[in-house]
C-alpha cells in the first residue's frame, strides 16, 4: 500500500543508472551512476550537446533500451531487467513517442496512424476510430484525418505524431528533439500543444539542445560526459499568445 | 488484429505493383500450370469416360495371338462357333459379332466416296445406342437373309446423296470383289465432339455404314476376331478369363495363345499415362514454386530492410517481436496466396479455352483450386519465415536510427 502512495507521487525514478556501451574491444560509458526523479504532471527539458548522454536516456526512460546497471522505476514498475516483449507492453502502455523527423508510417492516413498504438493494444475497430478521430481534433487536425503524411507539412505530421503519442493515455509523453526539423512558426505551435497537455496533466520530457524550446518547460536538466551537470527549475515563458503579444521578456 | 495484416498487407503491396507483380510471376506460372495440367488430365480423363460410355466399356476384342506363328485354320472362329459361345455364355454376353469390316468406294449416281463398313448383328443397337432419325435400323431379317441393306449416320448420307433423308435410295459398292446395289433402310445421328471424332473417324473424308455382319463373313463363314460386350453386371476379369479358356479349349490351345484386348485394359492404361504425365508436371510445378518462394524470400528481404524505420517505428509503438513477424508472413503469405489465384486464373483460363476448341467440357475440380491457393499460401508462409524473423528481431533503436 505504501507503494501504491509513493509512485502516485513519482513517474520516474532512476536510481544509480549505469550505461555501458560495450563494442568488443572497447567499452564506452554513456551514462555514469545517474540518479533522478520526475514527478507526474512535469515538463522537463534534458539538454546537453551530442554525446552527452542525453540521447542514451532518452532511449533507456523510452524503454527502447536496457540500463546496463542500476534501477529505472517507471510509474512504480522496475523496467530495467524486462524482456523485449514486456518493453514492448510498457511502451505501448505507458509511453508516448514524439520524434525528431516525425515517424510517421508512409502510405498510412494520419487517422490509421494515431490508431496503431491503439491496435497494438488489441482496442476494438471501433474504438480505435472515434478516439483517433477525438485526439485528430484535440490537436486541431481532426479535418485531415484521412490525409496521408506526404500531404501534410511538418508541423501537421507533427501534430499527428502527437496525437499518436497520446492515443493509449500514456502517463508519460517523450520527445526527442520534437521541432528539430520544424521551422519557427511551427515550431512555436507545437511547443505550445505540448505546454496545453502539460497544463492539462501530462507529463512531457524533452530532450533538446535549442534553449528557445527548453525555455517553455518549468525544470531543465543539462548532461556533459554522461553525467547530470545541472537540474534547474525553470520559470517557463508566458506561453498564452496575447500575453507574448504584449511584449513578454521571457522569450 | 488479422484484417488489420491483412489490410496493411495489401497496402504495402499496392505500393510497389511492379514489384510485386514480378514476384508472384514464379507462383503464378507455378500454381498456373499445375491447374492447367490436373484440369487438362481431368477433362481428358472425363472425356474417355464419356468416349468409352459410347462405345461400351465392357467390350473386348478376342483373337488368335499375334505372336503365335504356327496358326492354323481352326484357330479361325466360324459363324456356328460364335453360336455356341453365345449359348454358352447366354446372359453374359451382351453382344458378339465377327468385328467384320471393309473399305470400299461407294457410287451413287456421279458421285464416288469411300465407305467404311462395320458388319453388326441387330442388338447392336442395345450396346451402342444411336438416334434414328429416318426409317429403321437393321432388323433379325436383314442380318438372317444377308439382305444388302445398311444403316448410315446423317453426314455420310449427306456425303453420298446430298441429303439426310437417303431412306430408299440405292448406291452401289463392292464388297469383297462382288458388285452390287445396296438400299439405305435407316439414317441415324451422332453428335461427336472434335476431339471424339479425331479419336474415333480417323479419316474423316470417309463415309461410313452398318451392314449385316453376315454379309462380310460371307463367303467362308470364317473370320479371325471375335468382337463382344460383356453384360454391364458381370465380373470382366472373371468372365473374360473363362471366355478364353473355353475357347482355348474347343481349339485345343492354350489360354496363353489368345489375345485379348479390353477396354477397361486400355482405360486404365490411359490412366497410367495421366498419372505419369501428372506426375512430371507435379515435378516442374514444385521446382517453379520453389524458385517462386525463394523470390518472395528475396523481395520479403528487401522490403523488410526497406522498412527497417517502419519496423522501429512500430516498436515504439508497442508492437511486440510476435507482432512484427506476423504481419510480414501475413505480407509474404498474401503476396504467395495473390500470385497462386492469378495462376487459378491463368490455368483455368487455358483450359477453358484449349477445351472449348476441341468442344470438351472443361473439368476444373474446385478441391484443386483450393489446395493450390492454399499450397501457395504456404510457400508465402514458409519462405517469408526467415525475413520475418529478420524483421521481428531488429533492435527499436538501430531500427529508428535507420536511413
Amino acid at each position: 500500500m505504501r507503494e501504491e502512495e509513493f509512485v502516485s507521487e513519482e513517474l520516474i525514478r532512476l536510481e544509480d543508472l549505469v550505461k555501458i556501451y560495450d563494442t568488443g574491444t572497447l567499452k564506452v560509458i554513456g551514462l555514469k551512476r545517474i540518479n533522478l526523479t520526475i514527478r507526474r504532471g512535469e515538463f522537463v527539458a534534458i539538454m546537453g550537446q551530442s554525446g552527452s548522454g542525453k540521447s542514451t536516456l532518452m532511449n533507456i526512460l523510452g524503454c527502447l533500451d536496457r540500463p546496463s546497471m542500476g534501477h529505472y522505476y517507471l510509474d512504480g514498475i522496475d523496467v530495467a531487467q524486462m524482456d523485449q516483449d514486456e518493453l514492448s507492453r510498457i511502451r505501448n502502455q505507458k509511453i508516448g513517442f514524439v520524434f525528431q523527423s516525425f515517424n510517421l508510417i508512409a502510405r498510412t492516413s494520419a487517422l490509421k496512424n494515431v490508431e496503431l498504438p491503439m491496435t497494438y493494444a488489441r482496442k476494438n475497430k471501433r474504438y480505435r476510430r472515434e478516439r483517433a478521430q477525438e485526439l485528430l481534433d484535440r490537436v486541431g487536425i481532426g479535418v485531415r484525418a484521412q490525409h496521408m503524411p506526404n500531404e501534410l507539412s511538418g508541423g501537421q505530421r507533427q501534430r499527428v505524431a502527437i496525437a499518436r503519442a497520446l492515443a493509449n493515455e500514456p502517463p508519460l509523453l517523450l520527445a526527442d528533439e520534437p521541432t528539430g526539423n520544424l521551422d519557427t512558426a511551427s515550431t512555436n505551435e507545437i511547443m505550445e500543444l505540448f505546454s496545453k497537455l502539460h497544463d492539462e496533466g501530462t507529463t512531457v520530457v524533452l530532450v533538446t539542445h535549442e534553449e528557445d524550446v527548453a525555455a517553455y518547460t518549468d525544470r531543465i536538466i543539462r548532461f556533459r560526459d554522461g553525467e547530470i551537470i545541472s537540474d534547474e527549475k525553470n520559470e517557463p515563458c508566458l506561453r498564452r499568445q496575447t500575453q507574448r503579444q504584449e511584449g513578454s521578456s521571457c522569450c | 488484429m488479422l484484417l488489420e495484416n491483412m489490410s496493411m498487407a495489401f497496402s504495402a503491396i499496392r505500393a510497389n505493383k511492379m514489384r510485386s507483380f514480378l514476384t508472384m510471376l514464379g507462383i503464378i506460372i507455378g500454381i498456373g500450370s499445375v491447374i492447367a495440367i490436373v484440369s487438362l488430365g481431368d477433362t481428358m480423363r472425363n472425356m474417355f469416360a464419356d468416349l468409352y460410355k459410347d462405345i461400351g466399356v465392357t467390350q473386348a476384342y478376342l483373337s488368335i495371338g499375334y505372336w503365335v506363328e504356327d496358326v492354323r485354320q481352326s484357330d479361325y472362329f466360324t459363324l456356328d462357333e460364335m453360336e455356341r459361345v453365345k449359348e454358352v455364355f447366354g446372359d453374359e454376353i451382351s453382344y458378339i459379332d465377327s468385328n467384320a469390316y471393309t473399305s470400299a468406294d461407294a457410287t451413287f449416281g456421279r458421285t464416288k466416296i469411300k465407305f467404311d463398313y462395320q458388319g453388326i448383328d441387330d442388338t447392336f443397337q442395345d450396346v451402342q445406342p444411336v438416334n434414328m432419325v429416318y426409317g429403321r435400323y437393321l432388323t433379325d431379317a436383314d442380318i438372317k437373309d444377308r439382305r444388302k441393306n445398311v444403316v448410315m449416320d446423317t453426314k455420310s448420307a449427306v456425303k453420298l446423296f446430298g441429303t439426310e433423308n437417303a431412306v430408299g435410295k440405292t448406291f452401289r459398292t463392292t464388297v469383297y470383289g462382288s458388285v452390287d446395289d445396296y438400299t439405305v433402310v435407316g439414317v441415324y445421328r451422332k453428335e461427336l465432339n472434335a476431339f471424339q471424332a479425331m479419336m474415333m473417324g480417323g479419316n474423316s473424308g470417309n463415309g461410313s455404314a452398318y451392314l449385316p455382319y453376315t454379309l462380310l463373313t460371307w463367303p467362308n463363314d470364317q473370320f479371325y476376331q471375335l468382337h463382344v460386350y460383356a453384360s454391364p453386371d458381370v465380373n470382366l476379369d472373371d468372365f473374360y478369363k473363362r471366355m478364353v479358356a473355353y475357347i482355348a479349349k474347343k481349339k485345343d490351345r492354350a489360354p496363353e495363345d489368345f489375345y485379348l484386348f479390353t477396354a477397361a485394359s486400355e482405360m486404365s492404361s490411359i490412366d497410367t499415362m495421366m498419372g505419369g504425365l501428372a506426375a512430371a508436371v507435379g515435378g516442374i510445378a514444385a521446382i517453379s514454386l520453389l524458385v517462386g518462394g525463394i523470390g518472395i524470400m528475396n523481395i520479403m528481404l528487401v522490403s523488410v530492410t526497406e522498412r527497417t524505420r517502419e519496423i522501429g517505428i512500430r516498436k515504439s509503438l508497442g508492437a511486440r517481436t510476435r507482432d512484427i513477424k506476423i504481419q510480414f508472413l501475413t505480407e509474404s503469405a498474401i503476396l504467395s496466396a495473390c500470385g497462386g489465384i492469378i495462376g487459378v486464373l491463368m490455368g483455368v483460363g487455358l483450359v477453358s479455352a484449349g477445351s472449348a476448341v476441341f468442344g470438351l467440357k472443361a473439368v476444373i475440380r474446385p478441391e484443386v483450386v483450393l489446395i493450390a491457393v492454399g499450397f501457395s499460401a504456404l510457400v508465402g508462409v514458409f519462405f517469408g519465415l526467415y525475413p520475418a524473423s529478420k524483421a521481428a528481431n531488429k533492435d527499436p533503436i538501430d531500427a529508428l536510427r535507420y536511413e
